[in-house]
């Protein structure tokens, strides 16, 4: 925040300043970047809850696993490693930020949303392929819940960097203004990170 | 000229874009059923389904919830001129504000317009109990009565007014200008009425209302007509504004205190909102995923709770209940935070044991998580998991007992001033005892099996959530309310309305617990000859209850309009909000204040809790929330 310089409370707006006064820092941690942290750790108990549904279905009803006949693991495997290529683009366009290197940053946000695009794509195609629907069994349910619970937050993942990318199209983000890129991408690498429990519990174990 | 009031955000707008996204959901529902070819295309209730999820969104952008966060979306300079900042007159109350005093008072009003609607609801509840066999109402309609009661009542009065008063305090108690996020404050407010009139309008749904008790067990809910959909989606709304407000308040207690307030130097109920708030952020996503099983079960077919597809039912109550047990503790540490505030200037002593008192809320955080099966000892679930849960349930009343002891410790030779807000919470510390006392019991597997959905647990969770809860919710109104309004209550109607409610509050309530050991089942529109004196006792003492909540109310709104000027601080209060003027200061304070002592010193000659000076700012002084003019 730019006003960090400035250490009179008058604040940045000088004379015409009727704002309140400036609140006292009393962490060293940012209060978006806090903010966007706790809503993981919501995100996380939400995915919990769903993985509680998992474990009750496989485990203690013991209802057929896979659902169908069996899960297109080498598809979801390839699937996989785009979304983790993602957060390897959305961290360069990130330190591209910090490095005011608008170039990279513009390559690095359209690469980034390429890649999110083409794993829902990839996705959506899956489902339609399956041979099962949620109406199927439990089994097939908590398939379809797990993973299109996760699609929902790569469409809002997807959604956020949209936002990030018009902003650094506009030329608005750059050292001191890239919270509005860091948030969204913090939310990319939880999504990504999260996309590996799932794959792990419903197509590997 | 209305063109230009429909741009502008506000109810014109917020009305023209709900009917914008009912024919959206209209075309939606329409258009999927005839691309999956789907027989008839037009479908009532899919329609109904779609837009209780999606039209309150187009009423929240309508209000004007979202335009900064677009304008900012859209890659514009947008610069905070504070234009939606404070109240100057009673119209901005029906505004989008991102007033933290202002949305407190916001939150305030509309828990108090659903708590007295729940009341209602549980006045006809008494009304149809009074005598055996049916009175007024059919059995149907009965259920979902009591149904809308609690559901209201927990989710529309208890958990959000906490959030309204703790709104209204916190960021003057730590010397903070505003909440962190302002705008995302604003959002957390306006998402309540939508789902408080969501719940309500649940009564003209085909079928009645939802009518499976605020459990919403599965697979009842999803068997129940449409009126169920309206509890659902509605608790989504709800939880949404929990969750953001939960994240709000600990981002600004983490970030924005005042120089000199570490943690140990937090009043507590600044600890018990980070406690509760932490509770929320961690549990309330998991009643979300519940709520989200049930509405897809219901309507795409999941099969979540159908046993004959492999589902599981009892998974719902787990889930349900990982959310709902910390839940009631969501409903009473706020309530534990105000009592220490009301009792330590009241009875002008230290709280005793501050700092057990802050670590036993923590320890009630985690205690909290590991007790949820307690609520399904008669379910089915598997024998083992029993003990396991009656232990950890029996230690959770040793942090709990830590504050009661406390609380009294405090009281011990003190000062004391038995004025309205000191009876509250010296009433609260006895009711919220024998509650606590009853849920002891319940823990223990036999006599819960004795009791289970008897009155026994109707008069528990009375005595925790009226007696316990309610009782702080009245002392924190009464306490803050010259703070709020800049106008002193009038002391006789307030302690009227304490001895009522107190004395025919156990009346009601304590002969529960007998009928309940004696076996007369809950949720029942009609019940044995045999207890019928009991009820008749039972239900003309609800209706004193029912009309004292009428004094509380003319109380309120005459003294607001005429009371007597109160000044900045009318109980010699040492924490930081009282050093304000009364109502504060649009921007609260003009410089941030220092902290240098401990905030309950009363009785220290000479104790200060903060400094009000002009000196040099802090060098680490740095924007944030509210003062952040420009987003980056």
């Amino acid at each position: 925040m730019e006003a960090a310089s400035i250490p009179s409370p008058v604040g940045h707006e000088g004379e015409h300043h009727h704002g309140p006064p400036i609140a006292n820092q009393s962490s060293r941690v940012n209060s978006e970047v806090l903010g966007i942290l706790l809503f993981i750790i919501s995100e996380i108990m939400l995915f919990g809850a769903f993985f509680a549904a998992y474990f009750f279905i496989r485990v203690v009803s013991a209802d057929g696993w896979p659902p169908g006949e069996g899960l297109p693991v080498a598809v979801a495997g390839i699937n996989c490693a785009i979304l983790l290529s993602s957060s390897v683009t959305m961290h360069w366009t990130d330190v591209s930020a910090k490095r005011d290197n608008q170039m990279a940053m513009r390559i690095g946000i359209v690469t980034t949303f390429l890649l999110g695009l083409t794993f829902l794509f990839i996705q959506i195609n899956e489902y339609l392929h399956l041979g099962f629907t949620p109406e199927t069994s439990a089994s097939a349910s908590v398939f379809f819940g797990l993973t299109g619970l996760h699609g929902a937050h790569v469409v809002i993942g997807l959604l956020l960097l949209w936002m990030s990318a018009v902003r650094i199209f506009k030329g608005k983000v750059g050292p001191d203004h890239h919270r509005g890129l860091e948030v969204p991408g913090i939310y990319w690498h939880f999504v990504d990170a999260m996309w590996i429990v799932v794959f792990t519990t419903i197509y590997i174990l | 000229m209305m063109a230009a009031k429909i741009r502008q955000p506000g109810w014109y707008r917020a009305l023209a874009f709900s009917i914008l996204g009912v024919l959206v959901c209209l075309g939606l529902s329409t258009g999927l059923r005839a691309a999956f070819s789907v027989d008839p295309v037009y479908d009532g209730e899919s329609v109904l389904q779609i837009s209780l999820l999606m039209v309150p969104l187009f009423f929240l952008g309508g209000i004007g919830c979202f335009d900064y966060w677009l304008r900012w979306a859209s890659g514009r300079t947008v610069v905070d001129d504070h234009a939606d900042h404070g109240a100057k007159s009673w119209r901005d109350y029906f505004k989008v504000n991102t007033d933290h005093k202002v949305i407190g008072i916001q939150y305030i009003v509309v828990s108090f317009f659903f708590m007295f609607i729940g009341g209602l609801m549980a006045m006809l509840v008494r009304a149809e109990l009074a005598a055996p066999g049916r009175q007024f109402v059919d059995p149907n309609t009965y259920n979902g009565i009591f149904s809308v009661h609690a559901t209201l009542l927990i989710f529309l009065f208890v958990i959000p007014v906490f959030a309204g008063i703790a709104n209204y305090v916190i960021p003057l108690m730590i010397g903070a200008p505003d909440m962190a996020f302002p705008r995302l404050n604003a959002l957390s407010f306006w998402m309540l009425p939508v789902a408080g009139v969501m719940m309500l309008l649940s009564f003209l749904a085909p079928g009645g209302s939802f009518a499976s008790g605020w459990t919403a067990y599965a697979p009842l809910s999803v068997d129940a007509p449409i009126g169920q959909a309206f509890f659902t989606i509605a608790v989504q709304f709800a939880g949404a504004s929990s969750i953001a407000t939960a994240l709000n308040f600990l981002v600004t207690i983490i970030t924005m205190r005042a120089p000199g307030m570490t943690f140990f130097r937090m009043p507590l109920l600044v600890w018990a909102n980070f406690s509760t708030s932490l509770l929320v952020v961690i549990a309330t996503p998991f009643i979300a995923a519940s709520q989200f099983m049930v509405i897809l079960d219901r309507a795409l077919g999941f099969n979540f709770f159908n046993p004959s597809g492999g589902g599981d039912v009892l998974m719902y109550q787990h889930v349900f209940w990982f959310y709902s047990h910390p839940a009631v503790y969501i409903m009473m540490l706020p309530g534990f935070g105000i009592i220490s505030e009301v009792l330590a200037t009241r009875a002008r002593k230290p709280v005793f044991g501050y700092r057990m008192m802050a670590f036993s809320l923590l320890a009630i955080v985690l205690l909290g998580f590991t007790v949820w099966a307690h609520h399904m000892f008669v379910s089915g679930m598997s024998d083992w998991i029993r003990i396991p849960m009656m232990i950890t349930t029996a230690i959770i009343a040793i942090p709990t007992g830590i504050k009661i002891f406390s609380w009294v410790a405090t009281l011990w030779r003190g000062v004391l001033k038995m004025d309205t807000p000191m009876l509250w919470a010296t009433g609260f510390i006895a009711m919220f005892t024998l509650g606590g006392i009853s849920g002891v019991m319940l823990a223990m597997v036999p006599l819960d099996i004795h009791v289970s959905d008897t009155y026994f647990i109707v008069a528990h969770i009375h005595y925790v959530l009226f007696g316990g809860s309610l009782f702080t919710i009245y002392a924190g109104i009464y306490f803050w309310f010259p703070k709020m309004t800049g106008r002193m209550f009038n002391e006789r109607l307030g302690k009227l309305h304490f001895w009522l409610t107190f004395i025919f509050f156990n009346i009601t309530f304590a002969p529960m617990h007998l009928i309940g050991v004696q076996g007369m089942p809950r949720r029942v529109s009609d019940y044995a000859e045999q207890f019928a004196t009991w009820n008749m006792i039972i239900s003309l003492a609800s209706f004193v209850v029912g009309l004292s909540t009428l004094i509380f109310l003319y109380n309120m709104i005459v003294s607001w309009r005429s009371g007597p000027k109160a000044g900045a601080n009318p109980w010699n209060s040492l924490t930081i909000e009282w050093q304000v003027s009364s109502p504060p200061p649009i921007f609260n304070f003009d410089a941030i204040p220092s902290v240098v002592g401990g905030p309950y010193e009363y009785g220290v000659p000479g104790a200060v809790h903060a400094v009000f000076d002009e000196a040099e700012p802090e060098p680490v002084a740095v924007g944030a929330g509210a003062s952040a003019s420009e987003a980056d």
